[in-house]
């Protein structure tokens, strides 16, 4: 399939124009600071010592400072939800840069580890220079304590150098536990070394503090490399002679030299602050338990919970952080809502689908099992559930669904959830949004799961036909696996049964129909499902289109 | 819960520790640093560790993910059989490669990364985690079809022996069957 240029820009180039900034920065700090290091006369002595290892230790120092101070910003989620959900933001285009906001915290975490290997090759040999170039002549320039030091010894006694070796293990074990593999089976590895990051955060405001690094203050009275009566310079050579400025004249005074004044916590303390805000704001936002109202089990093991928080509000699109202590007392899960709170219906509901051990040992603790129920408990009986804590509502990319003229939501089993609520909302009242025609594909690998939904899809099926738009929802149901005679005989579920395919949907057919019957506009795809479905879909979305229709690609992700 | 598979993060640590050992040892040799035979050492200490931990172990439960190009290095480390199955083996040995190398300026910090790998194999083991390697996954033989299914019976069906085939005297009623064509007896 042939890319499309004008396809492409409207799909990715808002990502890569803050990629471009985003490196940009980097570098223009990384050059500025070395071209400092490198040509300023404070520095001129230093330079002398320390070589080329001083302008490189210190324009990675710099460009971490950055980094540190950005990598925080994505993670405030309440901050970025609330720049979302009310439109603070503007524009549709600002509102999906938004979606990329983890990327871009893994982004700056790499830029961290690499720059960090940079400063601390440059800092090691920063350390062996100090010792083999001990000067005489400056002492107060020194970090060695005399000639020929052992550098081991003198990263060991002074205060950057033993703050840098436990930065150093720190970002190594919060590295080595975040990659995908990791995230996807050991989750809680990755979740507690992760929040080590305050310990890092502390240990680097203290690393800067240490004043090794010293620059010359008097350079107007003192030009560098000037020479003082009665003395010769033998350790110079003639080209070392002939480069340095004010060579011949005669000092006026000593050189003076004090140590730079550390920039870190300009840089690191708002972003931190901010987070930590965050956290407490969210912590304290969650503290307030839930009631369990109902908790129904559907097909395919997936349980229905609803619940009751005070002032809880939510749009359709939004997740929420599920915590409960008698299960785990420090692990978060997300869930997408399947059901908002409305003025007609208070209650939030959830789909969860029981596939790891916690949600099978949350499902113990709400529905017990059939066989254990004895015969002798009354009928009505006080049902315990387990405490219950929820965080949220977090934004994601399904909250945009409205915001379309058309759009495409495509949902692989359990993916559907997002799009429940959006369907919830539209029952409630369609006409005020901007949202003219939703084309509603969902794919399910059994027949089953089609009945979690079925009431719904129906309900608003006929209520659409009742109020002369049929041709606002275009649903297409796919069951994936072949085998078997599989039908939704159910007479009240006739709209589903009649739109059921056996098979997997073919995409390109599907997107050429949606562009022949929409031409010129804009339609917003949005995905919930596997990651082959939303590779293929994005793919399709950057490629070229007859019919002048633009298709924008919104993932769902969760972190 | 006790589903942590921690021998994954110690390989994840071990493959990072063997990198920072290859470029310490990088900036050793090229910063030219007093001890550079040493430097040189940090890194072939580094491709090694590197080349062992590079092929990623199978996961008790669940799908496992593979390196790219990992196939290769899969199947020499697996050749070694007990040695690299076991963590302890690899426990014992990440500390031995460690140790000198904390002399040596350019290997500090790699070393006091695979001291923390080898520790968390150290971990791994004593719970019993092995590595496993992750084999592209082999039709299973199908159970060959009987040989006698394919031909057409060649001897007939067994019979009962010849005295209880023949007809007994004593038990006439048993015996009598009726002629399906009338028999008569020759009058003359």
């Amino acid at each position: 399939m042939a890319l499309s240029v004008r396809s492409w820009v409207a799909n990715e180039g808002g990502k890569h124009l803050v990629l471009v900034l985003w490196l940009g920065a980097n570098t223009l700090l990384f050059m500025r600071t070395f071209l400092l290091y490198y040509c300023g006369q404070q520095y001129h002595y230093l330079h002398q010592m320390l070589g080329l290892g001083l302008c490189i230790s210190r324009a990675s120092a710099s460009v971490l400072n950055l980094n540190c101070s950005l990598v925080l910003l994505p993670m405030c989620r309440s901050l970025l939800t609330y720049l979302r959900g009310t439109h603070t933001v503007r524009s549709r285009k600002a509102r999906r840069l938004l979606d990329k906001s983890k990327t871009f915290h893994m982004a700056c975490g790499v830029a961290i580890c690499v720059f960090s290997v940079v400063h601390v090759s440059a800092h090691l040999v920063n350390m062996v220079n100090f010792s083999v170039r001990y000067s005489e002549e400056f002492p107060s320039l020194n970090v060695a304590r005399y000639r020929g030091e052992d550098p081991r010894l003198i990263i060991l006694t002074t205060v950057p150098g033993i703050t840098g070796i436990l930065l150093v293990l720190i970002l190594f074990l919060m590295f080595t536990a975040s990659s995908y593999c990791i995230r996807v089976s050991n989750y809680e590895i990755f979740w507690y070394t992760h929040n080590l990051f305050i310990v890092f955060y502390i240990i680097l405001i203290v690393h800067v503090v240490g004043g090794a690094l010293k620059y010359q203050t008097n350079f107007e009275a003192h030009p560098p490399g000037c020479l003082r009566a009665n003395q010769t310079n033998p350790d110079k050579t003639e080209e070392e002679s002939g480069q340095a400025e004010g060579d011949g004249r005669s000092c006026r005074e000593e050189a003076r030299f004090q140590p730079n004044s550390p920039e870190t916590w300009l840089w690191v303390s708002g972003p931190l602050c901010l987070y930590c805000a965050e956290r407490l704001y969210r912590y304290i936002r969650s503290n307030s338990p839930v009631t369990i109202v109902a908790v129904v089990r559907h097909p395919c093991d997936v349980i229905e919970l609803r619940m009751l928080k005070k002032d809880f509000k939510a749009h359709p699109g939004q997740y929420i952080v599920l915590n409960c202590p008698s299960v785990s007392s420090f692990e978060n899960h997300p869930f997408t809502l399947t059901a908002c709170p409305t003025e007609k219906k208070e209650t939030l509901g959830i789909h969860l689908r029981v596939v790891g051990d916690w949600t099978e040992r949350f499902t113990e603790l709400l529905l017990p099992d059939p066989g254990a129920e004895s015969e002798i408990l009354p009928m009505v009986q006080q049902r315990r559930y387990p405490k219950l804590y929820v965080d949220g509502p977090f934004g994601s990319s399904s909250q945009e669904v409205f915001n379309y003229e058309v759009s495409l939501c495509v949902a692989g089993g359990i993916g559907v959830t997002p799009f429940a609520c959006v369907l919830h909302a539209l029952l409630d009242g369609w006409r005020h949004f901007r949202l003219r025609r939703l084309y509603f594909v969902w794919v399910c690998r059994e027949l089953q799961s089609f009945y979690w939904f079925a009431e719904l899809l129906c309900a608003l099926h006929h209520k659409l036909w009742k109020e002369n738009r049929p041709d606002y929802l275009n649903l297409q149901l796919f069951v994936s696996q072949t085998d078997g005679l599989q039908n939704i005989s159910e007479e009240r579920y006739r709209p589903l049964s009649s739109r059921l395919m056996i098979g997997r949907p073919r995409w390109k057919l599907l997107f050429e129909e949606i562009g022949r019957t929409n031409k010129h506009k804009r339609v917003g795809v949005f995905c919930c499902g596997p990651k082959g479905i939303s590779r293929t879909l994005h793919r399709l979305c950057n490629s070229d289109r007859y019919s002048g229709t633009t298709f924008e690609f919104n993932k769902e992700s969760f972190s | 819960n006790g589903k942590i598979e921690w021998a994954m993060w110690a390989n994840e640590q071990a493959l990072a520790a063997g990198l920072i050992l290859l470029t310490g040892g990088i900036v050793g040799v090229a910063g030219q640093f007093r001890d550079r035979e040493f430097a040189a050492y940090s890194i072939a200490a580094g491709v090694f560790v590197c080349l062992l931990e590079y092929p990623r172990g199978k996961r008790n439960k669940g799908t496992s993910v593979e390196r790219t190009g990992q196939y290769c290095f899969t199947v020499c480390v697996k050749s070694f059989g007990p040695l690299t199955r076991n963590y302890y083996v690899r426990a014992f040995l990440h500390a031995a490669i460690c140790v000198p190398g904390g002399f040596i300026l350019a290997a500090v910090l790699g070393c006091v990364c695979l001291g923390i790998a080898s520790l968390i194999y150290l971990a791994a083991a004593i719970r019993g985690e092995q590595w496993e390697p992750i084999l592209p996954w082999k039709e299973s033989a199908r159970k060959p079809v009987g040989e006698s299914i394919k031909l057409p019976p060649q001897n007939p069906p067994p019979r009962p022996p010849a005295e209880m085939r023949r007809k007994r005297a004593e038990d006439l009623e048993a015996a009598a069957y009726v002629n399906p064509i009338a028999v008569t007896a020759n009058d003359d």
